[in-house]
């Protein structure tokens, strides 16, 4: 519930005069439907006791019909105004939520990252957000427009007609929706998260089976696999039975509120006309008038049902929507400065205690190499990491250009670090795009960074730079993906590059080439490979053995 | 559940099928509640009668007043209560029932069905289903109200006065003229609209699966300005089908605005005494006046009730029309249904005799004895996978026979003869769950030797919490040579009388290739078949024997 709040408060900042707007207009908008109804009540009512009494000559009808013209019109159009307008500002804050989800994914720590499921981080951005729109349309909105109807309304009842009828009126409407709505979120909330988390399972489970059919159908486990979809179908349907059922509670509980509260209206009207204290007309004014205000309750049936998706996708959202990074200043620093200098660094093992690396240093100069050794598992790549700034530092510190790392606003960092890690994802698109990813570069740099990586002919062969790579890579070898990935490093022109056994999946000849064709367009960088082949480490200036 | 592979193909609902099974349901949520709208005007004539009683200084009883109108509305909010519960339940039937007939279909394809991609796929079962909840639960029950409260309210406002339900006759008639129109429009807008969210979705998925490298390259910043341009323009488009909407709404609501206003006027004039006529005894008596009254803003309300569920009906066709499609992809079935069963007895001997592949190629004559160790070469294309699927039972020929264990593999025999099988793809996919049950699978075998036999041993101590680990989908928080492993170990966990890899050391660096081809050569050494389609001539040269398959190698 904090969470749905939190959220609100998120789209009211970004949207506020729209909102404002929008919740005015809503007011008008019930406030005016109320007082069409009760007026025309009023007006039936009263002409016909004039009729009666033989009056009709002297009765006014031009100000009540005219007035009764203006509050419908006015009405439809006060309806389309607000609509749009809280519509329109609700999908631009939406818009914005979504945008800031995004860059907290993009910073999110490494170990979170690598692990990401595509598909669940999209239901994140999309499914999530979109349900979230409820939240100021169907939640807040109209709750605060519908209070501040009522509470109009009491005071024009309590002196049009009677005290004892606003009385029983407002107060019943707001008391019971406060009642309903308060138990239907209690109920909703818990349901709503267990049933998303059914739906969840039952997405991961059916993609696997997909995508990993054919492994589950040499080992006999495709029919399990289905079985184990069906199942978690199954829970979120006895889920999504007791939500149903919350649901109907609820339309029940506000349908018995507006009849209890326009019976009691009428029962107190027929007192006062027979106790002479309303005159009949006043009476069917306040009748229609609490007719009218059931339209206050109308919004919350829907958001009652929509309450436990909504509070379950603000929960998430809001724990994804992490305060943007502080934009610290570029350092300034000396352009001589060591690009890199690793200082008596400790690293422990990724979310334990357990020292992995301790106590290391080196300094590393423009045009050097240096290559890290070790057995798979000594820490090679978790250095890298810290390095780039994606592992935290137990003790000692990394300066880049004279600067601790962690100064560094992540922009600067990226221009002047690269990191090629282990395993790179390509996208679906053309070679040209997969490469100028991090920066534009005119297509003679994009042939000679080719052509340094060993990678021209190939992609000349298939039709230069506008050669469509498939989704996830494919279309081409896992060598020729690494070396790919490799160029779009090197494009960044970065004073450190930073590379994680960067020649894996690569022959003898080919990665002895593409090492030093790599050196020979990026004469002055300071690299650092984590080597794990000879002729990785054949290239280093340098070399500093883990083990 | 038990899937029966062969039926679903047939058995699954297609286009209007689809609401089939909420069809009884869905009936009897359209008649309850038309018959809670009906008492409605029971309730409006009580509120009339006690104002009419009033005027006339009647001895109006309160509660005979209060209860009727308060009995009245409970058995109102009773039958709508039903009403919605039925609709539910049909909603419930339609969903699960195409969700079941889902997953029964793809769990009995031998390959993915047209271009869509697993994510997709799962997005059409999950939430574009979904998106048939409130056309079942909304649509269908205003639909019906639409087609029976006006006539009555038209009838009874006809038995009151003439002149009202002429009001009521003409201004009823113009509202679906001008939703037919908006209709149009909006249909039209929010294909685009749909169209538009596919596309964002495309470009977001990849994208995100990309995180890290985005990060690293520094292309953040620009990932996320298209991404917000993106976004700017679904949110344009989004409004134009919501304007449409609203119009639509507003353009409704005038009328019924005005309907009840003239509606008011005629009333109002009649009971003052300036209007003799419209009645059907002269002029309208208090009570008939103040019940049409009551009645006019419901003649119109089932017509807005439809109007605002317009939008739930084109998600629907949205969604009907994507299913239909998706159900008209070609696809082959699994032969068995990948299950478990006990192994087939009898040599792990395999024979491929005039076999042409499903995509076309024509297969050599193959007979492999067992405890052989062969390898496949060919050109890329010709054909070596589809006969390694074709091995293991994964696709049937088009053409020929294939004979394993003396037997003619058939989709009857096809999971047993699996069950001896050990498989590594090429491309390793890893489950959502712990690496242990990624690599047993609901199998029983020896882990630690598996692992030892794939030198992975290392490696998955290493990791962050052992064989408990979660991986990505294509082994995130692995190297590509460990995770090939990763795939060999599980090849190796079941014991497999016969072992077919594909490419197991392409892209591979010598020392991690020499790993697996060791792997492999200790299984065979322990006496399975081994069959291995390859490009690479070192692994092949340690063979007994090479198969060309499509040309020269």
């Amino acid at each position: 519930m904090r969470a749905l709040w939190t959220v609100f408060h998120l789209i009211w900042r970004d949207q506020r005069r729209a909102l404002v707007r929008g919740a005015v207009l809503t007011v008008v908008v019930l406030v005016m439907g109320a007082a069409l109804l009760g007026l025309s009540g009023w007006f039936i009512t009263a002409a016909a006791a004039a009729g009666l009494a033989g009056a009709g000559a002297v009765f006014d009808v031009f100000r009540p019909s005219a007035m009764v013209r203006f509050l419908a019109l006015g009405r439809a159009a006060a309806r389309y105004g607000e609509r749009v307008l809280t519509h329109d500002a609700t999908l631009r804050a939406l818009e914005s939520l979504r945008l800031r989800v995004l860059a907290s994914r993009l910073h999110a720590p490494y170990g979170q990252m690598i692990r990401m499921r595509g598909a669940q981080v999209l239901n994140r951005l999309t499914a999530d957000i979109d349900a979230l729109d409820g939240v100021p349309l169907r939640l807040v909105l109209p709750v605060m427009a519908g209070v501040m109807t009522l509470a109009l309304a009491l005071p024009v009842l309590w002196v049009l007609v009677s005290p004892a009828v606003a009385l029983w009126g407002v107060g019943g409407y707001l008391l019971g929706a406060a009642v309903v709505v308060w138990r239907m979120g209690a109920v909703a909330v818990p349901l709503s998260r267990r049933a998303e988390l059914a739906t969840q399972a039952f997405r991961t489970r059916l993609i696997d089976m997909i995508r990993g059919r054919r492994d589950l159908a040499v080992y006999g486990h495709l029919s399990a696999q289905a079985a184990a979809v069906m199942a978690a179908e199954a829970r979120r349907l006895v889920l999504r039975r007791q939500l149903d059922r919350a649901e109907r509670k609820t339309t029940l509980a506000l349908g018995l509120l507006t009849t209890l509260v326009v019976a009691g209206t009428l029962m107190l009207g027929i007192l006062g006309v027979q106790s002479g204290q309303i005159a009949p007309a006043f009476a069917a004014l306040g009748l229609f008038a609490a007719l009218a205000m059931a339209e206050v309750l109308a919004p919350l049936r829907r958001a009652a049902s929509d309450l436990g998706r909504m509070a379950d996708a603000a929960r998430r959202v809001v724990r994804d929507v992490t305060a943007p990074p502080p934009m610290a200043l570029p350092p300034v620093c000396a352009a001589q400065a060591v690009p890199l200098a690793v200082q008596n660094l400790t690293l422990h093992r990724a979310g334990t205690d357990q020292a992995l690396v301790r106590g290391l240093s080196f300094d590393l100069h423009p045009g050097q190499t240096l290559a890290l050794t070790g057995a798979s598992g000594v820490g090679k790549s978790t250095v890298l990491l810290a390095v780039a700034g994606l592992h935290p530092l137990a003790d000692g510190q990394i300066l880049l250009q004279g600067q601790p790392l962690g100064l560094w606003p992540e922009p600067d960092l990226r221009d002047r670090l690269t990191l090629l890690p282990q395993r790179s994802a390509l996208m679906a698109g053309s070679v040209a795009q997969a490469l100028t990813l991090g920066n534009a570069a005119s297509d003679e740099r994009l042939w000679q960074v080719l052509a340094a990586v060993q990678l021209d002919g190939v992609i000349r062969a298939r039709g230069g730079l506008d050669f469509g790579i498939g989704p996830r890579g494919e279309g081409l070898s896992g060598g020729e993906a690494r070396r790919l990935v490799l160029a779009r490093a090197v494009l960044r022109n970065p004073q450190v590059l930073v590379l994680d056994e960067p020649t894996e999946g690569l022959d003898e000849t080919t990665a002895a080439a593409a090492l030093r064709g790599l050196r020979q367009v990026l004469p002055d960088a300071a690299i650092l490979i984590a080597a794990h082949r000879a002729i990785e480490t054949a290239m280093a200036d340098r070399i500093i053995s883990l083990n | 559940m038990r899937d029966t592979p062969s039926l679903p193909l047939k058995a699954a609902p297609a286009g209007a099928a689809l609401f089939a099974p909420g069809r009884a349901a869905q009936r009897r949520a359209a008649v309850l509640s038309v018959l809670a709208g009906v008492v409605w005007l029971g309730q409006a004539a009580v509120l009339a009668w006690a104002i009419s009683g009033l005027l006339a200084g009647a001895k109006v009883s309160v509660l005979t007043a209060g209860l009727g109108f308060a009995a009245l509305g409970l058995l109102r909010v009773a039958l709508a209560d039903r009403a919605e519960a039925a609709a539910q339940s049909a909603a419930e039937a339609v969903i699960t029932t195409a969700r079941a007939a889902f997953v029964a279909r793809e769990a009995g394809l031998a390959a993915d069905s047209g271009q869509t991609g697993a994510g997709a796929q799962a997005a059409l079962a999950t939430e574009k289903l979904d998106m048939l909840v409130p056309f079942v639960t909304r649509y269908a029950p205003a639909r019906a109200r639409v087609m029976v409260l006006p006539l009555i309210i038209l009838a009874l406002a006809f038995w009151q006065s003439w002149a009202v339900g002429l009001i009521l006759l003409v201004a009823g008639p113009l509202i679906p003229v001008f939703m037919a129109l908006i209709g149009l429009a909006a249909k039209e807008a929010s294909a685009r609209q749909m169209t538009e969210i596919g596309s964002l979705n495309d470009f977001l998925v990849e994208r995100l699966s990309a995180l890290v490298d985005i990060r690293l390259l520094g292309a953040g910043q620009a990932v996320q300005d298209s991404f917000a341009d993106q976004a700017g323009d679904l949110r344009a488009r989004t409004m134009a089908v919501l304007r449409v909407a609203f119009l639509s709404s507003t353009v409704l609501e005038l009328f019924a605005a005005i309907g009840v206003a003239m509606v008011a006027v005629y009333v109002g004039f009649s009971l003052l005494g300036a209007i003799t006529f419209g009645a059907w005894g002269g002029a309208i008596s208090p009570g008939a006046g103040i019940y049409v009254l009551l009645l006019a803003p419901e003649f119109f309300q089932p017509l807005r009730d439809l109007s605002a569920a317009w939008h739930d009906k084109a998600a629907a066709e949205a969604v009907q029309a994507e299913w239909v499609a998706h159900l008209a992809q070609p696809a082959r079935p699994l032969p068995g249904a990948g299950a478990q069963v006990s192994r087939l007895s009898g040599p792990a001997s395999v024979e491929l005799r005039g076999c042409v592949t499903p995509a076309g190629q024509a297969l050599p004559h193959i007979v492999i004895a067992p405890g052989e160790r062969v390898a496949l070469m060919g050109p890329s294309g010709a054909g070596k996978t589809s006969a390694l699927r074709l091995m293991a039972g994964l696709e049937l020929p088009e053409q020929g026979q294939i004979t394993v264990a003396g037997q003619v593999l058939t989709a009857a025999n096809a999971d047993a003869w699996r069950a001896r099988l050990g498989w590594m793809p090429q491309a390793p996919h890893f489950m959502a769950s712990s690496l242990r049950q990624n690599l047993a699978l609901g199998r029983k075998g020896d882990l630690d030797h598996a692992l030892s036999v794939a030198a992975v041993s290392d490696v998955v101590a290493g990791l962050p919490q052992g064989l408990a680990t979660r991986l990505g989908e294509t082994g995130g928080g692995l190297s590509g040579g460990e995770a090939r492993r990763i795939t060999l170990a599980r090849a190796v966990f079941g014991g497999p009388d016969l072992l077919l890899a594909d490419e197991p050391t392409a892209d591979l660096d010598a020392i991690t290739a020499n790993l697996v081809t060791k792997g492999l050569l200790a299984e065979a050494a322990r006496g399975a078949t081994l069959v291995v389609a390859t490009h690479d001539r070192a692994l092949a040269a340690r063979m007994d024997r090479i198969i060309l398959i499509g040309g020269k190698a």
